[in-house]
């Protein structure tokens, strides 16, 4: 592998680019535990959110291959970024994801994720989503239909049960550094979501 | 209210990632126990600056993100950009033209309201009506991509006309689907609207104060929902609205069960539209005028207020052209953006802090609409 | 109604049920105290705001509508693009109190009286307001942001798509003269 950091495309693309798989038994039968029952984090931040209800109802059911909704990061493993990312959003995408537990992932849905999308030039959204959290799978589209985010998640299910990708929380572990530069960019040195100008004290 | 609120008051943020908001928007809530004191809105989770991106844009290369304005139901954003450049450039289009606008438009009414009421129905804990009515509205998605080709967002309606003609036998397989959702609609009742459960939540909750209503500047279920009778359709007709037979259902009462109500007579008056439109469209007629070429469809300098009505309410664009090829100023005002900010804040002053879903659901607030 | 209000002001008629009057920047607040009081347009129902930079000014619409919500009456005023300022019609229509708050961020123009002026959509926000012409999009995002490098096959389009057409006209022209 080279060093440093490669381009995601042709390492998620590319086959020769995967891990030879290390695991012994017993990680292998919680990895299969593991991607067999994955939870969403019930956080809608942008247009995908629109094409979530039908694929986690009746008619496409994703609840058959073990994908459940829930409400708290605490509880949750993976995290749907669903559409583009305006700054105030990825404050707070950037906090559920640190909030969740580790083993976690994150799908990022529709292709304003992948190059910035239709708002290219948009001075309020971000073009890369993987500058500044990891992102596991790619979903394109605009949007995509429910049977493509069934694949997506049929393949991350593959992934996570042969181990073929580094995960990205491991990235996100030891490459803080880099995250946190480009983080740092575009929101300067308060990364926390802040609501000075408008915050109403108790007492008002 | 409680006397010694010091110390015992709590601040909370039924925020941006929670299972009962609807969209990406957040209540800042100050709390007494759980009774609330103070309520505030924070929107801007999804504003990517509409208003400065079609300004760098033509206008068939405007059209295509002028539908991503609104998520749920993308159509009213797409007509009243279309009937806006018509009205600047002098364009008349053909009345058969007008009617597949209709058609196009009480279908997507249809499948807002079925989205509302998955919305609705699981804030307040009945998780079977939105399996049903989800699968329900995804029939009409079907019929919408045989059309047009997208599920989501069409990009069908162009300044001119439309864009492509009806495929054979649509009109018969819309019929189709009309048929079959007459007959299951008894079932959502027994289900949902009639459910004691929804009823003992409702009644009495979310009240709107009658004498502000019209001066407030509310709009769509907010009035029908306290016994006023306003529709755009009606009172400002546009299309051939004023050629088809409907009527605008109101009821007392201004909770959050008399907007359901309404909510739930409005599907059988879009159903009754549709089936007139079927009998009454004109079979000959251009879908689309000859307009100028890309980049020489010049927009006259002059400006225009356009307004139609969407399943929450009056929409309004106004757009100003200025003589080249670009729009010069196209602003969108969203009903959500009165009852999130005003209404909302007002209302939610002495709630409980678990109605404050079913309230925001009733409303119906959009957050990408007030926000662009 | 309509031929009422005819008396005091210029009214243009727009389209069936659309109209408009201009007056000046210093009589907003008797303005639609006049006509919220005498006529029936008693509901505000949006103000905009278009930047006419080449003239140096931004053109205000309050768009009122009546009780009946079937007409429609634009009043546009013009203001200076520096240091704008306009007096508030919070205390007539509470619902003014989220437009002007948002045409403040977008323009940044001073509505006086409204106390409110804070954040709508963006969050700490250090550049000029937006919406105003002088700010350049493209300009701030090519500055803050990396595109994704493209591939390796990339072509740009009008070079191939030159390409392509004159290779067809040379086809066609030799078909034309082997027949």
């Amino acid at each position: 592998m080279e060093e440093g950091f490669i381009d995601y495309q042709k390492v998620l693309d590319n086959e020769e680019h995967a891990i030879k798989s290390t695991q012994s038994v017993i990680q292998k039968a919680v990895d299969w535990f593991r991607s067999k029952s994955m939870f969403v984090l019930a956080y809608g931040t942008g247009c995908g959110a629109i094409e979530m209800p039908p694929t986690f109802t009746s008619r496409y059911d994703i609840e058959r291959i073990g994908v459940v909704g829930v409400a708290t990061p605490r509880q949750a493993d993976i995290l749907i970024v669903s559409g583009y990312c305006s700054y105030k959003t990825l404050k707070r995408v950037i906090r559920s994801y640190e909030q969740m537990n580790e083993p976690k992932y994150v799908i990022a849905l529709g292709s304003c994720t992948i190059n910035g999308g239709m708002y290219w030039d948009s001075y309020n959204t971000i073009k890369k989503l993987e500058d500044y959290i990891p992102v596991d799978m790619y979903v394109n589209g605009c949007m995509p239909r429910p049977e493509a985010l069934i694949e997506g998640f049929v393949k991350l299910q593959a992934n996570i049960k042969d181990a073929k990708r580094e995960a990205g929380y491991i990235k996100y572990r030891e490459n803080n550094a880099f995250y946190k530069t480009n983080q740092k960019k575009i929101f300067g040195d308060n990364i926390e979501p802040t609501y000075e100008a408008n915050f109403v004290g108790m007492n008002q | 209210m409680i006397e010694n609120k010091e110390n015992r008051v709590i601040k909370i943020f039924h925020g941006p990632q929670h299972p009962g908001i609807t969209g990406n928007m957040s209540v800042e809530l100050d709390l007494v126990g759980e009774t609330i004191q103070k309520a505030r809105t924070h929107v801007g989770y999804l504003h990517r600056g509409f208003e400065k991106l079609v300004e760098r844009r033509t206008i068939i290369q405007a059209f295509t993100i002028v539908c991503r304005i609104c998520v749920p139901e993308p159509d009213p954003n797409e007509e009243n950009f279309a009937r806006a450049i018509e009205g600047l450039a002098g364009i008349e289009i053909s009345q058969r033209a007008k009617y597949i606008r209709v058609m196009v438009l009480e279908m997507a009414r249809i499948g807002a309201q079925m989205l509302w009421m998955g919305g609705q129905s699981g804030s307040v804990g009945l998780g079977t009506v939105a399996q049903w009515s989800i699968y329900d509205r995804d029939l009409i998605l079907d019929l919408f991509e045989e059309l047009t080709g997208g599920r989501v967002y069409h990009m069908y309606i162009y300044p001119g006309g439309v864009r492509r003609e009806l495929p054979d036998g649509f009109l018969d397989r819309l019929e189709q689907f009309l048929d079959y959702l007459e007959e299951r609609l008894p079932k959502y009742d027994n289900i949902f609207f009639d459910n004691s459960t929804f009823k003992k939540r409702a009644i009495g909750v979310g009240v709107i104060n009658q004498d502000e209503a019209l001066k407030y500047g509310y709009v769509g279920q907010a009035l029908r929902g306290c016994g006023i009778k306003r529709d755009v359709r009606k009172d400002n007709p546009y299309l051939v609205y004023d050629e088809l037979d409907f009527d605008i259902p109101t009821f007392d009462g201004g909770d959050v069960y008399a907007r359901a109500l309404v909510r739930r007579q409005e599907i059988r008056e879009s159903i009754k539209i549709l089936r007139q439109v079927i009998k009454q469209m004109p079979t000959e007629g251009d879908i689309m005028q000859k307009i100028p070429k890309h980049r020489k469809f010049k927009i006259p300098k002059d400006d225009i207020l356009v307004s139609s009505e969407s399943a929450r309410g009056e929409y309004n664009y106004y757009m100003a052209g200025d003589g080249s090829e670009k729009i010069r100023r196209m602003q969108v005002k969203g009903p959500s953006l009165i009852h999130g900010f005003t209404l909302l804040e007002n209302m939610l002053k002495g709630e409980e802090l678990s109605n404050v879903a079913m309230i925001m659901n009733s409303l119906g607030i959009c957050p990408p609409e007030i926000e662009r | 109604m309509i031929d009422s209000l005819a008396k005091h002001y210029e009214i243009e008629k727009k389209a069936e049920r659309l109209f408009k009057i201009r007056i000046d920047q210093n009589e907003l607040l008797r303005t639609i105290n006049f006509i919220g009081s005498s006529s029936n347009f008693m509901t505000l129902s949006q103000i905009t705001c278009a930047d006419w930079i080449e003239d140096e000014v931004f053109t205000l619409n309050y768009i009122l509508t009546t009780e009946q919500r079937n007409k429609n009456l634009m009043i546009a005023l013009d203001i200076p693009r520096d240091k704008s300022k306009l007096p508030t019609i919070l205390h007539l229509f509470p619902q003014a109190e989220v437009m002007e708050r948002d045409l403040h961020e977008m323009y940044g123009i001073d509505f006086i009286g409204n106390a409110t002026l804070y954040d709508f959509a963006l969050e700490n926000w250090k550049e000029i307001p937006p919406l105003r012409r002088e700010f350049d999009t493209l300009a701030y995002v090519n500055e803050q942001f990396e595109f994704r490098a493209g591939r390796e096959d990339n072509k740009d389009v009008k070079a191939e798509t030159k390409r392509r057409r004159a290779e067809a006209k040379k086809l066609k022209a030799k078909m034309e003269a082997k027949k």
